[in-house]
């Protein structure tokens, strides 16, 4: 199993001047931090107008800051959102391009197509359209990554031929994936032979189902890409600490801050009914999970907050359920004071990681550890 | 936390509320109800003084327009009309509503008693024409509210997801003011969805004056269900943010 970062970048009010810089440069030390632990990533995603609840809408500018600031964790664009309203796909193509050349071809693309009325309403898009953009704009990435002219007459848009640079520095390009939020995404990932970057909790046997069908799915899938990408990756929440109780009580704040600003948004659902959002999407279900009945000690099942005993308990039934990538929110509304979030980093890389194979022992030795 | 929640006047707007008489209702099944829903993004500012401190401000803020007609009741057919703002009690999605107009004068007094309806009398109208779904409400000699769907088009009925309802009313028990929760359950016959029109809104009728102003459409839907006013759940005091100031009232 690997661990990567998850950022959101929530940023509390009151706005100074100096309030957002200060969260993206705590970002980033994190960033830089987790790189010497040995997580293997770090996945920024794409959101607009947010309030507190996420401030990156560029993350591929964010990304290449991390870049330049380690040397071997892999930097996960995503979700660009794959909606030419947001994003044309010319210039997902090209930037993407860039990013993985600037890291030194770290980079991994995942797609997605938002899940917010907050979002979707603010460019203007037809939520009943999303779905269909995402795919068709999926098809071509690759294409655009690779072929050195490239023409399109498309349902969602369309373009004569030019030579779209550059091209991406990994060969034949970097690796995709999907968001899975809404049920049956993980179905879609797979079909396209794409990861699976999951956004939700769900419960264990849930996740065993998804993982399972995926699994058997992509086996026969018509990649979009010139390389399958057969990965399932869950997001999660982290606060690691050497007394469970301390651990378990800062975990629930951070899950409390992130999930009542999640909650605030409006779901596209919620505002603009559509067959396109069958669920309330990531937002929401995540939401729900983290407040979800938890053990005596109030950590929710499968959330990675408490002592480093508790964690491993619930990273191995991630594991044992074929979940291979965890990525973890450390932080929002700044609930989690900075000294703290670098703890809690260096006691999971010293104590959780060796548990798990991929690049334990560095991690453990970058930690000070065993 | 952060520090944004609603900023409605309570002692203002508490001087004219409706007294519900204690939590104990029991619910009332309404078949064969037709519904029509808009959506509409307003202005946030103004409209935080819509939202009582319970409730934070929904982002983007938006306003639903409803007007509905119930053909069997244990008082009679009766239709009604009301403005909600979208917040948020807490983590779950809430409508503010700001008043209800009934076209029933017993039905409306049972929904103020049993529900904390904030009712006012008006002529209440739901439409069907080919082209569009109206809804209209006439009160004091003028309409105060004309909404329409238009550009019709079917949907499945769990595609639509309405959010349940704040009623700021007065607790007979102990005359204080408290905001009562009303989740109605719904079973669908058939469902669409179009574009939004406000072709008419008077905001002072709704007790908004200057503080709603429509911005942008978001989406109309017309519906028919069987409707189940449940029993109370959950009340909050207007005064505190939900997860400091909510009570449960039944199992």
């Amino acid at each position: 199993m690997k661990f990567g970062l998850f950022y959101e970048i929530s940023v509390p009010r009151p706005w100074t001047n100096e309030t957002e810089k200060t969260v993206y440069d705590r970002c980033l030390e994190q960033v830089k931090l987790a790189d010497e632990l040995g997580f293997s990533n770090v996945w920024a995603v794409e959101h607009h107008f947010l309030e507190e609840y996420s401030h990156c809408p560029a993350p591929e500018l964010f990304l290449t800051a991390c870049a330049m600031v380690t040397k071997n964790i892999r930097v996960g664009h995503g979700i660009i959102v794959c909606v030419p309203e947001f994003n044309h796909p010319i210039k997902i193509a090209e930037r993407t391009a860039v990013l993985d050349i600037l890291s030194g071809g770290r980079l991994e693309v995942g797609t997605g197509r938002s899940a917010t009325w907050t979002e979707l309403g603010g460019f203007c898009v037809n939520p009943d359209e999303t779905k269909k953009t995402w795919d068709e704009i999926v098809h071509c990435l690759p294409k655009m990554w690779t072929q050195e002219r490239y023409s399109y007459q498309g349902r969602s848009w369309s373009m004569p031929t030019r030579t779209i640079l550059p091209k991406p520095y990994q060969k034949p390009h970097p690796p995709m994936w999907v968001a899975v939020t809404s049920p049956g995404t993980e179905i879609d990932a797979a079909e396209r032979g794409m990861g699976s970057l999951g956004l939700t909790f769900g419960g264990f046997k849930e996740q065993e189902e998804k993982v399972k069908n995926y699994r058997r799915i992509i086996r026969n899938c018509e990649p979009v890409g010139e390389v399958v990408n057969e990965k399932v990756a869950t997001v999660n929440f982290l606060f690691c600490h050497e007394d469970d109780a301390e651990g378990v009580k800062m975990g629930r704040r951070l899950t409390g801050s992130f999930n009542y600003l999640a909650a605030q948004l409006v779901a596209a659902r919620e505002a603009f009914p559509s067959k396109s959002y069958p669920s309330l999407g990531l937002l929401p279900s995540l939401r729900q999970e983290a407040a979800g009945p938890g053990d005596e000690s109030g950590a929710p099942e499968g959330v990675a907050i408490g002592n480093p005993a508790r964690i491993v308990r619930a990273l191995k039934q991630w594991e044992s359920v074929g979940v291979d990538h965890v990525n973890f929110l450390l932080n929002a509304l700044e609930a989690v004071p900075q000294e703290q979030v670098l703890k809690s980093l260096r006691l999971f890389a010293k104590e959780v990681m060796p548990q798990f194979q991929s690049r334990g022992d560095n991690a453990a030795a970058a930690a000070g550890g065993r | 936390m952060p520090p944004r929640f609603g900023c409605l006047d309570l002692n203002a707007w508490t001087k004219s509320i409706p007294v519900i008489d204690g939590y104990g209702t029991e619910s009332w099944t309404l078949k064969g109800a037709r519904i029509l829903e808009v959506h509409m993004e307003i202005e946030d500012d103004p409209a935080d003084a819509l939202l009582p401190r319970t409730m934070h401000p929904a982002v983007p803020a938006y306003a639903i327009f409803n007007v509905a007609s119930y053909p069997e009741s244990p008082f009679g057919p009766f239709a009604v009309a009301e403005v909600r703002i979208a917040g948020r009690t807490g983590v779950r999605p809430r409508g503010h509503v700001l008043r209800s107009y009934v076209n029933n004068e017993a039905a409306a007094k049972e929904m103020a008693a049993r529900w904390g309806y904030p009712v006012a009398a008006g002529d209440v109208s739901l439409v069907l024409r080919h082209d569009r779904v109206v809804g209209r409400v006439k009160a004091g000699g003028s309409t105060v509210l004309e909404i329409e769907e238009v550009d019709r088009d079917s949907i499945a009925g769990n595609d639509i997801q309405y959010i349940a309802s704040m009623h700021l009313c007065r607790n007979k028990g102990d005359g204080k003011p408290v905001l009562v929760q009303v989740d109605p359950e719904y079973v669908f016959h058939r469902a669409e969805r179009g574009r939004p029109r406000v072709v008419t809104l008077d905001a002072e009728a709704f007790r908004a004056r200057e503080h709603l102003r429509v911005t942008w459409p978001i989406a109309a839907t017309y519906a028919t269900a069987d409707v189940t006013l449940p029993r109370l759940r959950y009340v909050c005091n207007p005064e505190l943010p939900a997860l400091q100031g909510t009570s449960k009232v039944a199992a």
